[in-house]
């Protein structure tokens, strides 16, 4: 068997082990392992995957992503989450969605000093939920915008999205970063008009909030919103103008955050504790994958597959856009069923090296990818992010909550398209970044 | 079966209490990181070994995670066709695909173990051994080869009480 063969034959077989059910990082480190065998010998094989567990483990960038998760923990523990959406829903409630377009303001918001999307989903559910039922909004419109709001906490950083396309395309994680800001509110903004657009089209959807807020009361409410404004500014400012690393910056986010909830006497044992549970969670599922998939991609570099699939994309006489959409489809449907950072994790071997060869721009595609993650978060049958609100809505069915979502798909698409034709609006900023 | 589940319960708690250990690591590593950027801000200074110090750290949380996080089936897997499955046929490729988990981890302890204790170098700064550092591979290894074992169990339990 050529060495290009044996790599096809793992390929199907680590995806055939995955649909059975095995756990992914498992599967990726076995195929990988025995493919590491066939192509070299078993010597050289047996240390692979204990070595590379250690050095994925003891990587100082990769200190990030347990940040970024407690981010999100310590957030929701000082009270952010609920001042976020009382002062969301004073200023927007009279707009058409009003409470639905407050929760995709408070979603914006939350995942601005918050690196995982199903956190922000879930602190959501328990909010945005009940406030929308008192006010007989659709079950469908209601939870949809829930879970598609919480798919920003993957676009606008920080995010673990980034952080982990950053780690498997060795890019810097800290431009990618700042590429999310411009398209993470440009995204929230198409979500507020995707909801506005629906209530528009079928009143009954949304009925009118009653109360109307003065000037005076929305003004007072703002208050809410400065924790999180500071923690923002603070944490991504300091990474755009070159004062700390991302890893660094993920410290001083959460021990900000950590001092603010300290200060509202908002810190029990309990939430602390359920906090560093989540954070270790991620961080192990997340570092345990992409150690299965380094070992995987040692073996699929030695059968030459992420070369010759680039040599022979590029010899084809077709224009890139048509293999760019041809990658977005394969993202949408793996979407449907993989997690989006194990999507990630078994696709970027082969097509980065594609998206190089094509004359893509890195930082560019990793705003696409992570938008395509987005997707994958709310479309069936396995959106993470509905059966996190399926969790919190015990009373509507699941396909409801993703017949909810789908009309938000439609802003991911734009959104997409919008920047493939102008990619400015991700590149912009990290063009000029200091360092 | 009551031993069986007396052994379920103790790996458990275990587990739990070895990933709780390394778990709250990550105050420390916040705040040292903190520390070092205001030495840094205020005095142009670094806090000596502050990196490899939160390496350490990090290879503690997430190697004493390993186990724990299988505990509460947090290792990604694809639930969507196996779900699908009938209510012997589930169980069944559960063990299949339990026995491979067990086999390449297996590989993951021994080999983690020949490396950590052949290792004989240390840290650039403060000269910290990182033998007991790398061996913790083999111990969170281990520790999820046992989660493995009782998720083992627990499946080929369940294709026995199904059997006509």
């Amino acid at each position: 068997m050529s060495p290009i063969i044996a790599g096809i034959v793992g390929v199907v077989v680590v995806f055939l082990l995955l649909f059975l059910g095995m756990p992914i990082a498992c599967a990726l480190m076995l195929v990988g392992f025995i493919g590491l065998i066939y192509l070299t010998s078993i010597g050289a094989a047996l240390p692979v995957a204990a070595s590379t567990i250690y050095h994925v483990a003891a990587y100082y960038p990769y200190t990030v992503i347990p940040l970024f998760i407690i981010m999100g923990g310590l957030a929701t523990s000082a009270g952010l989450t609920g001042e976020l959406y009382r002062a969301a829903d004073k200023w927007f409630r009279r707009l058409p969605g009003g409470l639905g377009v407050a929760t995709i303001g408070t979603c914006a918001g939350f995942a601005a000093v918050s690196g995982s999307s199903v956190a922000t989903a879930a602190a959501m559910g328990t909010i945005a939920l009940p406030e929308m039922k008192r006010f007989n909004y659709s079950p469908r419109l209601a939870t949809g915008t829930i879970a598609a709001g919480g798919t920003l906490g993957f676009l606008i950083p920080p995010s673990i999205g980034f952080v982990v396309y950053g780690m498997l395309t060795e890019q810097s994680i800290g431009k990618l970063l700042i590429s999310g800001i411009f398209p993470g509110l440009g995204l929230a903004a198409a979500y507020i008009a995707i909801i506005i657009f629906q209530v528009k089209l079928n009143p009954g959807l949304a009925p009118v909030s009653p109360e109307a807020v003065s000037w005076k009361e929305k003004l007072v409410a703002l208050r809410g919103i400065w924790e999180t404004l500071v923690v923002f500014l603070v944490v991504m400012g300091g990474i755009y103008l070159g004062w700390f690393t991302p890893t660094e910056a993920g410290a001083i986010g959460a021990t900000t955050l950590f001092l603010i909830a300290l200060v509202k006497r908002k810190v029990t044992g309990h939430s602390l504790f359920a906090s560093l549970e989540e954070a270790v969670r991620v961080s192990v599922m997340v570092l345990f994958l992409v150690a299965g998939a380094t070992v995987f991609s040692y073996f699929l570099a030695l059968s030459t597959i992420p070369a010759q699939v680039a040599t022979w994309v590029a010899g084809l006489e077709v224009s890139r856009y048509v293999i760019l959409g041809l990658i977005l489809a394969i993202f949408i449907f793996l979407g449907c069923f993989i997690d989006a950072i194990s999507m990630m994790v078994l696709t970027m071997p082969v097509i980065f090296p594609l998206i190089l060869t094509l004359g893509f721009d890195p930082i560019w595609f990793g705003v696409i990818a992570v938008l395509m993650m987005e997707a994958g978060l709310i479309t069936p049958p396995m959106g993470l992010n509905v059966y996190t609100i399926a969790g919190a809505a015990k009373d509507v069915p699941v396909e409801e909550i993703f017949r909810g979502a789908l009309p938000f798909l439609i802003a991911i698409v734009v959104i997409v398209a919008i920047i493939t034709i102008f990619p400015q609006i991700a590149l912009f900023l990290p063009a000029r970044m200091i360092r | 079966m009551g031993y069986l589940n007396k052994a379920k319960k103790v790996i458990q708690r275990l587990t739990f209490y070895i990933c709780a250990v390394g778990m709250f690591l990550l105050i420390p590593m916040m705040l040292l990181t903190v520390g070092d950027v205001i030495v840094r801000v205020a005095w142009a200074r670094t806090i000596p070994g502050a990196v490899e110090t939160s390496e350490y750290m990090l290879a503690v949380f997430i190697l004493l995670g390993l186990a724990f996080t299988q505990q509460i089936k947090g290792h990604v897997r694809v639930s969507f066709l196996i779900s699908r499955l009938s209510a012997r046929a589930q169980p069944a490729m559960e063990i299949f695909t339990t026995l491979l988990s067990l086999f390449i981890i297996f590989i993951v302890v021994w080999q983690g173990w020949v490396i950590g204790i052949h290792e004989t170098a240390v840290s650039d700064m403060l000269r910290v051994p990182q033998a007991p550092f790398k061996l913790l591979v083999a111990v969170g290894g281990f520790l999820l080869f046992l989660e493995l074992l009782i998720d083992l169990a627990v499946s080929t339990g369940k294709l026995i009480r199904r059997q006509p």
